[in-house]
């Protein structure tokens, strides 16, 4: 003889509607067990089991109450009296009860409960060492303690908040993405996860972090460099495409700044996982002289907005539509003022000579940029008719400069180029070292420079890295 | 209260779950050490000896004292500390509340970047080992005898001359006697 298994809340009309049911079950002498998810004692006169702790509801993965489950798995939710019927092989049930009546949701489907009954009650899918607080211990002070910080309170990692961290990718947990720099860890997802979580991201962006990580450590991006160096660099993530507007990344006013989760968050994670998978601690083996606060994370969106600019992605090799994250070796921004540039040739002029700061103004060929246009600076050029190539070809030859000029020594100034120059024209930046994208908020007759780094003067052992973000 | 919560460690456990202490300063000519009185009785006795050893080795110390050894020690003497010292000795717990408030204080000046070692009784051992593990610091420390209390002066001063290896070795000189 089949048993039985009934999940009812008393918060649900039909859980109530049905209980009279039960009862007449029970009567037929059906084997048959109750679990209350809410208030078991309102049913008592079912002689009703304590659920509240929702474990045998988690268990047999109840997604509606009333659901009564047959011990070979089958199952009929809500009150349909044909399927209770079937079900139990019992006629003429519930005969003052419409035929049909929709059951509500499952105490266990409810936000954020999933995980946490996943965390207790699930298998056991974490390997990352497991770190109990005492009684009175303070869960954000222990991460502190501990050395897991950037210097900023920290999400603290629990169970529930890690699976609910690893729900945003299709990839398995124990999944090795890379080995980390400087240590050279191999990292898992779920290492990826567990700071995502510290960092305080959405188990959304974990597409974008995943995608961002693995641009970081491409050997071209030479992340142990650019991690270790006295350099003020670390990783700049610019996102394209439909993703960044997905999860709600900031493109507009403030796009560099702070204020949006995503845009503060998957920069964050990222450097936390270089600092504690990799072991990149500031002053360790992170050695930067002055560093600066980019380190904490630097991450912004593209604005994508207007049609007759090519985003930054799609000039680097993604088809449009396609969402991609950009890995730049950089350090916090330059501002650029112009506000009285009213042509295309005067604003690309003017923003040279900006750019020409980058690292140093004799230095040249030596560090890639990122140039950030804001709309109305943007809208200049394209009012000129001017595309990317068109502004990107006015900057570069507004950033070629006589040797002489350049070399050490010239100016009474020591730093500068090798004297071998002097006779050449010389370019600031390598052909493909000047990174332009579009964002910013609508009003400002602004622009924006992130430098790069030293390691730039190595033309192709150095570069910035795109890569397509896959779910 | 967070009860019963667990973490998932986010580093690569190349390593103990303990944070490791700050590295002590190469060498301790020219620097001053603290010496952390956490103002339980006959502590002092205990430090004055202490003082007195370190002085003779040309190390330079500065005397500070908490206002009780139940609590944690105030922000400023941790602050004055962390400004005018090079390293710490904190001295000398037996008994509970002060084995636990000391460690604390061991724990945030080596946050602080304040190298430090914690002298404790024999009986205290494990109640410092369980301290640190709930913060998650690799503190150090130098055992001596217990009881204390009930000493006199001369067996303190015995007791400060037997742990001053271990405070040396703590405070990272290399043992030349």
């Amino acid at each position: 003889m089949s048993h039985f298994t009934v999940f009812l809340k008393r918060d649900c009309a039909t859980c109530q509607a049905v209980a009279p049911v039960i009862a007449e079950l029970r009567a037929r002498g059906l084997a048959l067990i109750a679990w209350v998810q809410d208030d078991p004692g309102f049913y008592a006169s079912l002689g009703a089991e304590d659920d509240t702790s929702l474990r045998a509801s988690f268990l047999a993965d109840v997604e509606t109450v009333p659901t009564v489950v047959r011990d070979d798995g089958a199952k009929a939710e809500g009150w349909d009296r044909a399927a209770w019927e079937e079900l139990t092989g019992q006629p003429d049930l519930g005969p003052g009860l419409p035929p049909f009546q929709p059951g509500c949701g499952s105490k266990t489907r409810e936000p954020f409960v999933h995980e946490a009954l996943a965390a207790r009650f699930g298998p056991a899918l974490l390997a990352a060492r497991a770190i109990p607080l005492g009684a009175w211990d303070d869960d954000a002070e222990a991460c502190f303690d501990r050395g897991w910080s950037d210097g900023l309170p920290v999400v603290p990692p629990t169970d529930a908040r890690i699976l609910r961290m690893l729900a945003g990718t299709k990839r398995l947990p124990n999944e090795i993405v890379g080995s980390i720099p400087p240590n050279l860890v191999p990292c898992t997802v779920e290492k990826v996860a567990i700071n995502a979580v510290m960092a305080g991201c959405r188990p959304e962006y974990m597409p974008v972090l995943l995608a961002a990580l693995e641009a970081a450590l491409e050997p071209v991006f030479t992340l142990h460099g650019v991690t270790c160096s006295t350099c003020f660099s670390a990783p700049v993530i610019v996102v394209n495409g439909p993703i960044a507007r997905r999860i709600g990344m900031n493109s507009g006013a403030n796009a560099l700044g702070q204020g949006n989760r995503a845009n503060a968050t998957i920069g964050r994670a990222l450097n936390l996982i270089i600092r504690n998978v990799g072991g990149a601690v500031p002053g360790g083996i992170d050695q930067a002289t002055l560093g600066g606060p980019h380190k904490v994370g630097f991450c912004f969106a593209e604005a994508e907005d207007d049609p007759t600019w090519q985003p930054l992605a799609q000039a680097r090799g993604i088809a449009p539509g396609r969402s991609a994250v950009t890995l730049f070796q950089g350090e916090g921004i330059q501002g650029v003022i112009d506000w009285r540039s009213r042509t295309a040739d005067e604003l690309a002029r003017s923003l040279a000579l900006s750019l020409l700061a980058v690292g140093h103004w004799k230095l040249c060929e030596f560090f890639n940029a990122i140039l950030v246009l804001a709309p109305e600076h943007h809208a200049i050029f394209r009012n000129a008719g001017w595309g990317r190539g068109e502004v990107e070809g006015a900057l570069r030859a507004a950033l070629r400069r006589p040797g002489r000029d350049l070399v050490a020594g010239a100016g009474g100034v020591g730093e500068g180029m090798a004297t071998a120059r002097a006779e050449d024209m010389v370019d600031k930046f390598w052909p493909e070292g000047l990174l332009v994208v579009r964002a910013g908020g609508a009003a400002g007759l602004y622009s924006a420079i992130c430098a790069g780094w030293t390691g730039g003067r190595f033309r192709h052992e150095s570069q910035p890295v795109t890569r397509e973000i896959v779910a | 209260m967070s009860d019963g919560i667990t973490l998932r460690d986010p580093t690569a456990e190349a390593s103990g779950a303990m944070r490791p202490r700050v590295a002590p300063p190469a060498s301790l000519a020219g620097v001053t050490v603290a010496l952390l009185d956490i103002g339980k009785m006959r502590g002092d006795e205990f430090i004055d000896r202490l003082a007195m050893l370190l002085t003779e080795r040309a190390i330079a110390t500065r005397r500070f004292r908490k206002p009780t050894n139940t609590r944690t020690a105030p922000v400023e003497t941790l602050q004055e500390i962390a400004t005018t010292c090079s390293a710490v000795v904190i001295a000398l717990s037996d008994c509970g509340s002060c084995t636990s408030c000391s460690t604390h204080d061991l724990n945030d000046l080596d946050r602080r970047g304040i190298p430090g070692v914690n002298v404790i009784t024999e009986a205290f051992v494990e109640a410092f080992a369980g301290q640190t593990r709930a913060i998650g610091f690799a503190g150090a420390s130098v055992v001596v005898a217990h009881p204390v209390q009930n000493r006199t002066t001369v067996e303190l001063h015995a007791m400060a001359e037997a742990a001053l290896p271990g405070v040396l070795a703590a405070l990272g000189v290399v043992a030349a006697e």
